[in-house]
């Protein structure tokens, strides 16, 4: 038993040895590349005897989701037309434009921007070549800065099958007018109705009165200027 | 004297039936085109469905309303564990279309329950206190005093920061001896966004505009160049309305020998998204 153990030992030493002594040999040389063939063989071989390693993997496909951005459609813009019955001047055809942005569903900030022509005064008319102003000072441009609040929500049907949203509103503001050659201040008030024909088109009706000092025939007074204006308005 | 104000009259006339006439003419092809458009519209939104995004309802049941307002009716509602697409949003309703193709308003509040494919939440910005700290664009209008004038105001502001804030303001001035515009563009330091009531600074330059008044001789029109510095205070209200008040010291660098410098103080009404 001990002799086999030490033949063994031998062995294995011997094995050791010569083995090292090769490498101690050949250390000199540069390795030479193996063949593809040689690897092809030795990665074959590795394959059969390593197996591969059982981790669990997670049977389970993430989805990545990219948030595509929202559509916020706040804003609203429009033209209308409409009279504007200007103090004094007569009522006249006036053309304007608005911006509004709707910040809740109740309140709103709304620009408006317009103009009219001016008539005669019944003196001038009455006189028949007296001019208070020239064609240039008759121009009526007007704008206002307004906060609203919508009221009154509901829905108004057109036959069996059609119904569209619809709405109150009033607001008020500040502005400047520009007329008889000279800017003023304005204070304006006013109050609407909506039909929105889709979702993005709106109809509206509005009145607004816009209140400025004007002192063109002769004493300065409080001037009411009252506006109606049907305008047609898109969300986007 | 009488026939002449007949024909004043009937030219009055002409002119109002030619107002209304443009009216229709505004109006009318808007409606006809809606019409015209709607089965288009409906082949565009079927080609864009990739892009919209899909939540699913995670409450036991979403309300549809038919318009965008606590007023309109709720019409149909969609089942938890079903998907709702998200169309598009106005003020906080959010348009959304279900599995059958019913089309109709949910309240953002609802949504906010809603969930994702993947199960995280449906995040989106609310008018709150929190957005009043953290948002990207401002709003308002308002008046105040410039140099004695009245002063109509609307400005617009950008957010780098929650601090600090790129504006755009446009104003028109009305005294007693000139009118004119001016704008101006500047930064705006926040001093503590998450304050409700927060002290501000402000730095920036821009163009005036003066026209002396019709009535008053004056040296003709002119645009100078204007600078100034500022403080105010913005406290917030509700939902996504602030008031804002604000100092700002101007110098205006004129062609004269002197620099005209004035005072300005103005409050404005303004709102956050």
């Amino acid at each position: 038993m001990e002799s086999s153990n030490r033949l063994l030992l031998l062995a294995a030493l011997a094995a050791t040895v010569t083995l090292s002594g090769c490498s101690i040999f050949h250390r000199q040389k540069v390795e030479k590349p193996q063949t593809e063939e040689q690897a092809a063989a030795e990665e074959q071989a590795e394959d059969q005897d390593s197996t591969p390693p059982r981790v669990i993997e997670p049977n389970v496909a993430r989805r990545k989701i990219k948030t595509p951005k929202i559509d916020t459609e706040n804003w609203e813009i429009g033209i209308g037309a409409g009279f504007v019955s200007i103090e004094d001047f007569g009522t006249n055809p006036t053309y304007a434009g608005q911006l509004t942005y709707h910040v809740t569903e109740d309140f709103f900030f709304r620009a408006d921007l317009g103009q009219s022509t001016a008539g005669k005064t019944s003196f001038e008319t009455l006189n028949g070549d007296v001019e208070l102003l020239t064609g240039d000072e008759r121009r009526f441009t007007y704008y206002s800065l307004s906060l609203g609040y919508n009221f009154l929500p509901g829905e108004v049907y057109l036959g069996r099958d059609t119904a569209m949203n619809s709405g109150f509103y009033v607001l008020g503001g500040i502005g400047s007018v520009k007329f008889g050659g000279d800017n003023r201040l304005t204070l304006n008030f006013g109050a609407g109705y909506y039909v929105l024909t889709t979702d993005w088109l709106a109809i509206h009706l509005g009145v607004q009165d816009r209140v400025f000092d004007s002192d063109l025939l002769g004493e300065t007074k409080v001037t009411n200027n009252i506006e109606t204006l049907l305008s047609a308005t898109v969300f986007f | 004297m009488e026939p002449s104000i007949t024909t004043t009259r009937s030219r009055r006339l002409l002119r109002t039936s030619l107002a209304l006439a443009l009216v229709f003419a505004c109006t009318l092809p808007a409606t006809v085109l809606a019409k015209e458009t709607e089965a288009e519209k409906a082949a565009k939104e079927q080609a864009a469905q990739e892009k919209l995004l899909q939540v699913f309802i995670s409450e036991p049941y979403l309300e549809l309303s038919t318009g965008p307002g606590r007023g309109y009716p709720v019409f149909h509602v969609v089942e938890r564990d079903a998907s709702v697409d998200v169309l598009y949003r106005r003020t906080d309703w959010f348009k959304v279309r279900d599995e059958q193709g019913v089309e109709g308003w949910a309240r953002a509040r609802d949504m906010r329950r809603a969930k994702l494919a993947d199960g995280s939440p449906f995040v989106f910005p609310l008018g709150d206190r929190l957005g009043f700290t953290t948002h990207n664009w401002e709003l308002g209008i308002g008046g105040g005093d410039y140099g004695g004038a009245n002063l109509i105001n609307a400005y617009g502001a950008y957010s780098l920061t929650d601090n600090m804030k790129v504006e755009l303001t446009l104003s028109q001035f009305l005294g007693n001896s000139s009118n004119g515009y001016k704008a101006e563009v500047g930064i705006t330091q926040v001093l503590f966004p998450e304050w409700r009531l927060s002290p501000f600074l402000e730095l920036g330059t821009g163009v005036v505009y003066v026209e002396p008044r019709a009535t008053i001789v004056l040296p003709e029109d002119r645009t100078d160049q204007t600078a100034y510095a500022g403080a105010g205070l913005r406290f917030y209200l509700t939902r996504r309305f602030f008031v804002r008040a604000d100092y700002r010291w101007h110098t205006i660098f004129t062609s004269r020998d002197d620099n005209q410098e004035l005072e300005e103080w103005k409050v404005l009404i303004a709102c956050f998204f």
